[in-house]
């Protein structure tokens, strides 16, 4: 008895060992496991934000119209799109693209950059009403060529902010869980 | 082993431990269920345990691992997935291509809107996202409805998503044969699919034929009716509207005592004293939700409650609100009016509204021992009854109907019922003939006649729309089908009757097309679309237009909106000055035109000739009784799971039907809970489980109508006993109750499951109820004030503090709540098995309770959720703070945290935490999982779950108001469970604002108390007591003693 006992626990310790240096590689090269901080996928049409931004000064309200009144921010309707480009740079293979789907009444599948987990519950107006700036979670968008996920997003970064008592933030679990 | 168990359990030490709990106050006259009251140890055993199985035996469900396999592979998918650290899966987000105007993501939009259950109508608000419904709610509007919503109005939602609804048009190839095919299968040889423009061509061609007939249930929209009319006039075909609970007796009834044959509306709120001889009006007799709101109006103010008695076969929800309930036998219920008649008119000599026939005083006479005949235990009670009657002279009302008054002697009832209410004067009053409910004109004759005339073969054509009546009429109707030559079906699914249509012209559900409804005369609400047709569906509105070869502009309309619009335009809005476009958006906004009248109609004299010569009929042996229950009705929407777990509003009995017995019949026939019977009613034989009713007349026997279909679907089939083929034609009309019946034990046995049982709290005074004359003596009659002692500081709630009251004096137990929460928080469904096991997932349960002997048991409803305690135990003992408090007073349940220890459940003196023990949401097939609330999580396995307090509303308002910039005010929040409240029993809101409803609940209000307070868990929800209108008696006898030795 005594001697399965021990075999028990060494092959227990040992697989807690390979689980912890499996963790420990992992976690070498991303902040960590889950999180996706630096994700910076290919889009399907490679939109520019810092030409639209940061070049041509476009506010994010006029593509991300509904983010003060929603808890989405939303990606803009292709007809959004079209408020320019029926005009500017009609020749570009993208937007023609763009446009084809767009007469045709289809969309453009983007790949969704920034993901919470189903289980959080996180509201794009009630952050942009207080006055937090866009940057402060999704980074320097006006310098990116291709949108990538700035902040790990990840419950202690969230609760970072909210603990900080200038910003009056609340802290029930229901807040952002339900 | 010895070592695991070396804690000192000395006596001592347990004597001592026991000593130092809490005194618990028990009270024992209350109890849910014969075994309680038996105090059987089997049950009190069953009690103490939370869950009645252990999780690792279940092996029968297929992700029914045992917990040590469960951790093994759980800990190999842990190693493997972060070995790769991978990112999850790639999502896509698809924009709009257009943007449409109204549509702001993750906004819920709400449409007004309408639906018509076949009896009620009721004002919809449906919550739409992204164009999605998944949650109705009542439309405070409507002046009927007034923003209730029935249990089955909740549910209808799901039909909209129910994975067996047909997809297109269909074209049967065979009508017969059905009984060996599947369920719901059907082979390419029986069916196939056709186009809508080759069944138009089809179906016109057999309606020029002619000798069309139409067979309709209830049609309440006028747009249908006008439609129908104008297919009539073009092609000659005879209508017939017809349901099997139709209310026609009354109408024969009105006809025969006034001369009109309408089905007039109520007023029970004008009432002072309601009497009522099985008219369940407060479950399913005809507008339920309206009459249960104006029923709380009329006792809302306690000291001038009105008053109810109920004479009733079955257990009814009606009897069950009773301040006294008699029981009786079909048989009797003649007896019970002309009883009264005689108190009235003869001894009270009050006749004036009746053209009185001389001859009747000989007849009463025979009634004057009324109550002897009734062998009811007080010798006057019936004139007791008759006294109270006479009080309130003007302001009584005495109804009757409903299928268990649906005997041989129907017609008589409602006369002898509308002699009551003219001698009394509350004919116009109470009784609004004036605004009739002109949809409920159902015709048993008429049936009969269309039957008739398809068994002669004069019958070319049949339509049916609304209504299923191979499953209602059976072998007769389906006998009947095979002499028509060419069947036209509009349902939904490919259920009893349309395999036995040559086409079927699939419908839109209620959600997907227009339309509309006339609730009450002059009452019209408007039906919109609130999502694209799911399939290749079509409105009847324009089937009726194409088939009819009409060259009206009406049959000319391309899409149901014409229709729609068309009818109103010329018959509904009065445009007058104002042009028809803005007042039609005004409408649609609003939902609802026209309002009820507010004076009185004239006072009728009644005609009481048919009475004359009847003589009470003294019948022995037991007598069936038939009823549709609160959660299913007819039956027409068997297939939604939501209605088979909804407990039955009486007996509490989920996915089943059953034959209710009283104690005394169960122990002459031997039998025990859920043993099955036999019934004999005239040869026809039934095999049925029996349930012990309490309550119940010794002769009889009460059996559901609306289970037992054999085609609705996945969910709804073979689900409990057909009971249709006990309703007997005779006379041109259905004899649902008092037809004689045998019994016999079969000596099978059958498990029932019946969720009043479990979760119970072990006897401990949780319902308190008073009586008027005790209220108004002392107006917190029974309510025991503890003095409560604690070293612990109480929370600082400085902003809001949630907070819930319930008037148990108003709420009617009628479970719309049960339903729009089960919408609102996505609370799954488990199944009968798992019912059994007590693992339903409801977070809202309505209680039960009995007091007094089972034979005249009365019965007491009490709402419980989780009680959102201060104290609570449930947070103390979470090892992973999965559940904690919030500064708001909220006891948060974080599901992402929750490893399901079930510490907390074992903790919870109420017994509102509800576990996830399999994942439910895999039981479900697309596009179920479209009525999903995508504000609410959907709970994996292993999770705790339990009442919010809808804390995705409150955020959801907090936010809105944020943008407006306003401050919050008492009503801007309504919980799921208290919009579709029809009683208005349930106030939420914040007990910290002095102005709020609920704070003048808990602070003012002297019937208000918690539950098992002495515990100080200082629970969030407080309840008011009930108080009876019965002073004959006491019920608080213990209140005295209690304050004679006051616990310190």
């Amino acid at each position: 008895m005594q001697k399965v006992a021990t075999f028990g626990r060494i092959t227990t310790w040992l697989s807690l060992a390979i689980l912890a240096l499996v963790l420990g590689a992992c976690s070498k090269f991303r902040p960590a496991i889950g999180y996706n901080k630096n994700y910076q996928p290919d889009q399907p049409i490679p939109y520019d934000h810092s030409l639209h931004v940061g070049q041509y000064g476009i506010k994010c309200q006029y593509c991300h119209n509904q983010v003060e009144r929603s808890k989405h921010s939303n990606i803009p309707a292709l007809s959004t799109c079209m408020n320019c480009h029926l005009q500017v740079k009609t020749d570009s293979p993208h937007i023609t693209k763009m446009r084809e789907a767009y007469e045709k009444g289809e969309s453009i599948e983007w790949v969704r950059v920034h993901m919470l987990p189903d289980h959080v519950q996180f509201n794009h107006s009630a952050h942009v009403q207080k006055g937090v700036s866009c940057n402060t979670c999704h980074g320097p968008v006006d310098t990116m060529k291709t949108v990538y996920q700035f902040e790990d997003l990840s419950m202690g970064w969230c609760i970072n902010c909210h603990r900080q008592p200038e910003n009056k933030a609340p802290l029930n679990c229901t807040t952002c869980h339900h | 082993m010895s070592d695991m168990n070396h804690h000192d359990h000395s006596p001592e030490i347990e004597a001592m431990k026991k000593a130092m709990r809490p005194q618990v106050e028990t009270d024992d006259r209350y109890w849910r269920s014969l075994e309680q009251w038996g105090k059987d140890p089997e049950f009190q055993k069953m009690a103490e345990q939370e869950f009645l199985s252990s999780p690792l035996r279940e092996e029968d469900r297929e992700d029914g691992w045992a917990r040590r396999e469960f951790l093994k592979l759980m800990g190999a998918s842990l190693a493997l997935g972060s070995a790769g650290c991978l990112r999850r899966p790639v999502q896509k987000i698809v924009p709009y291509a257009k943007q449409p105007e109204e549509v702001t993501l993750g906004q819920a939009l709400h449409y007004s809107s309408t639906w018509f259950d076949g009896s009620e109508t009721f004002g919809l608000l449906v919550k739409t996202k992204e164009g999605r419904p998944i949650k109705l709610e009542g439309n405070p509007t409507h002046p009927l409805s007034a923003g209730a919503l029935s249990a089955r109005g909740q549910a209808m939602l799901l039909s909209c998503y129910d994975p067996d609804r047909l997809q297109g048009p269909k074209h049967n190839l065979q009508r017969q044969g059905d009984e060996k095919t599947k369920e719901g299968a059907r082979s390419n040889a029986e069916t196939i699919s056709i186009t809508w423009s080759d069944l138009d061509d089809k179906v016109k061609a057999a309606v020029s034929i002619g000798n069309t007939w139409i067979l309709t249930g209830h049609v309440a929209s006028p747009t249908l009716r006008q439609m129908i009319k104008d297919f009539q006039g073009s092609t000659k075909a005879q209508h017939v509207a017809w349901e099997p609970t139709s209310p026609d007796a009354l109408a024969k009834g009105q006809e025969a005592s006034y001369g009109t044959g309408l089905v007039p509306s109520y007023r029970f709120d004008r009432a002072r004293v309601i009497v009522s001889v099985d008219a369940d009006f407060l479950g399913t007799w005809l507008t339920p939700m309206a009459f249960n709101k104006q029923f709380a109006d009329g006792r809302r103010d306690v000291v001038g409650m009105s008053e109810l008695v109920s004479f009733d076969t079955n257990y009814s929800l009606t009897g069950a609100n009773a301040d006294k309930r008699f029981k009786i036998k079909p048989s009797q219920q003649l007896t019970v009016v002309m009883g009264l008649l005689h108190e009235i008119v003869v001894k009270g000599d009050m006749s004036s509204g009746l053209s009185m026939n001389p001859a009747l005083k000989q007849t009463l006479a025979a009634y004057a021992n009324a109550s002897e005949l009734l062998g009811l235990k007080d010798p006057q009670a019936i004139s007791k009854v008759a006294q109270s009657l006479m009080k309130a002279k003007g302001e009584s009302l005495v109804v009757a109907g409903g299928t268990a008054a649906q005997t041989e002697d129907a017609v008589l009832l409602q006369i002898a019922v509308n002699a009551l209410n003219s001698a009394l004067g509350n004919d116009g009053f109470t009784v609004v003939y004036g605004q009739a409910q002109v949809a409920l004109n159902g015709s048993t004759e008429e049936l009969m006649g269309l039957m008739a005339a398809m068994n002669e073969g004069k019958v070319n054509t049949l339509i049916i729309h609304g209504v299923n009546p191979v499953y209602f009429l059976g072998d007769a109707f389906k006998k009947a089908l095979e002499k028509v030559e060419t069947v036209v079906y509009t349902g939904s699914h490919m259920d009893e009757t349309a395999i036995r249509a040559d086409f079927v012209a699939v419908d839109h559900h209620n959600v997907e097309g227009w339309g509309d409804s006339e609730a009450v005369a002059g009452v019209y609400s408007i039906q919109q679309p609130t999502i694209r047709p799911m399939y290749d569906t079509r409105s009847v509105l324009l089937g009726f237009a194409k088939w009819s070869g009409s060259s009206s502009s009406l049959a000319k309309v391309e899409t149901d909106f014409e229709a729609v619009r068309m009818v109103w335009k010329e018959k509904i809005i009065n445009s007058g000055e104002k042009g028809f476009e803005d007042l039609w958006y005004d409408v649609l906004q609003k939902g609802t035109v026209g309002a009820l009248r507010s004076q009185r109609d004239a006072v009728r004299t009644a005609k009481v000739d048919a009475l004359v010569g009847i003589k009470p009929e003294a019948k022995s042996g037991f007598e069936l009784v038939l009823y549709p229950t609160v959660q299913l009705g007819q039956g027409e929407l068997a297939n939604i799971g939501w209605l088979q777990e909804l407990p039955d509003v009486v007996t509490k009995i989920v996915w089943d039907n059953y034959a209710s017995i009283s104690l005394a019949t169960a122990e002459k026939l031997k039998v025990s809970e859920g043993d099955k019977i036999e019934l004999d009613v005239d040869g026809l034989k039934v095999k049925i489980p029996a349930h012990i009713q309490p309550g119940l007349h010794d002769d009889v026997v009460a059996v559901s109508i609306g289970y037992g279909r054999t085609r609705s679907g996945k969910v709804g089939t073979g689900i409990g006993v057909d009971a249709y083929p006990l309703v007997l034609m005779k006379n041109k009309a259905a004899v649902f109750s008092g037809r004689s019946v045998a019994l016999k034990a079969l000596g099978e046995k059958y498990q029932l499951a019946n969720v009043q049982g479990h979760h119970t709290m072990e006897g401990r005074a949780i319902v308190i109820e008073a009586t008027l004359k005790e209220y108004l003596e002392n107006k917190s009659a029974g309510v025991h004030k503890h003095h409560i002692f604690t070293i612990w500081p109480h929370h600082r709630y400085d902003g809001h503090k949630w907070a819930m009251s319930l008037d148990l004096n108003t709420c009617t137990g009628c479970s719309a709540c049960v339903v729009a929460c089960q919408s609102e928080n996505n609370v799954p469904i488990v199944g009968k098995k798992f019912v059994l096991q007590g693992r339903e997932m409801h977070w809202i349960r309505i209680d039960r309770y009995y007091t007094g002997e089972p034979a005249d048991a009365e019965a007491v409803f009490q709402p419980v959720m989780c009680q959102h305690c201060d104290n609570a135990p449930c947070e103390t003992v979470c090892p992973v703070l999965a559940t904690v408090h919030s500064d708001e007073g909220l006891n948060e349940m974080v599901y992402n945290r929750c490893v399901g220890t079930r510490y907390c459940v074992n903790n919870c003196p109420y017994k509102v935490r509800r576990f996830n023990w399999f994942n439910y949401r895999k039981e479900m097939r697309n596009p179920e999982h479209l009525a999903f609330n995508p504000e609410v999580g959907v709970r994996v396995r292993g999770v705790m779950e339990k009442c919010t307090f809808c804390v995705q509303r409150i955020k959801s308002t907090k936010d809105s108001l944020k943008q407006q910039g306003r401050e919050m005010k008492d009503g801007d929040i309504k919980v799921a469970c208290q919009q579709t409240c029809p009683t208005g029993a349930i106030v939420f809101g914040d007990v910290n604002d002095p102005q709020s409803q609920v704070h003048k609940k808990f602070k003012e209000e002297p019937r208000s108390y918690a539950l098992i307070e002495e515990f100080n868990a200082a629970p969030a929800v407080r309840y008011q007591t009930k108080i009876r209108n019965n002073n004959e008696r006491t019920i608080n006898p213990r209140h005295e003693e209690a304050k004679k030795g006051e616990h310190a």
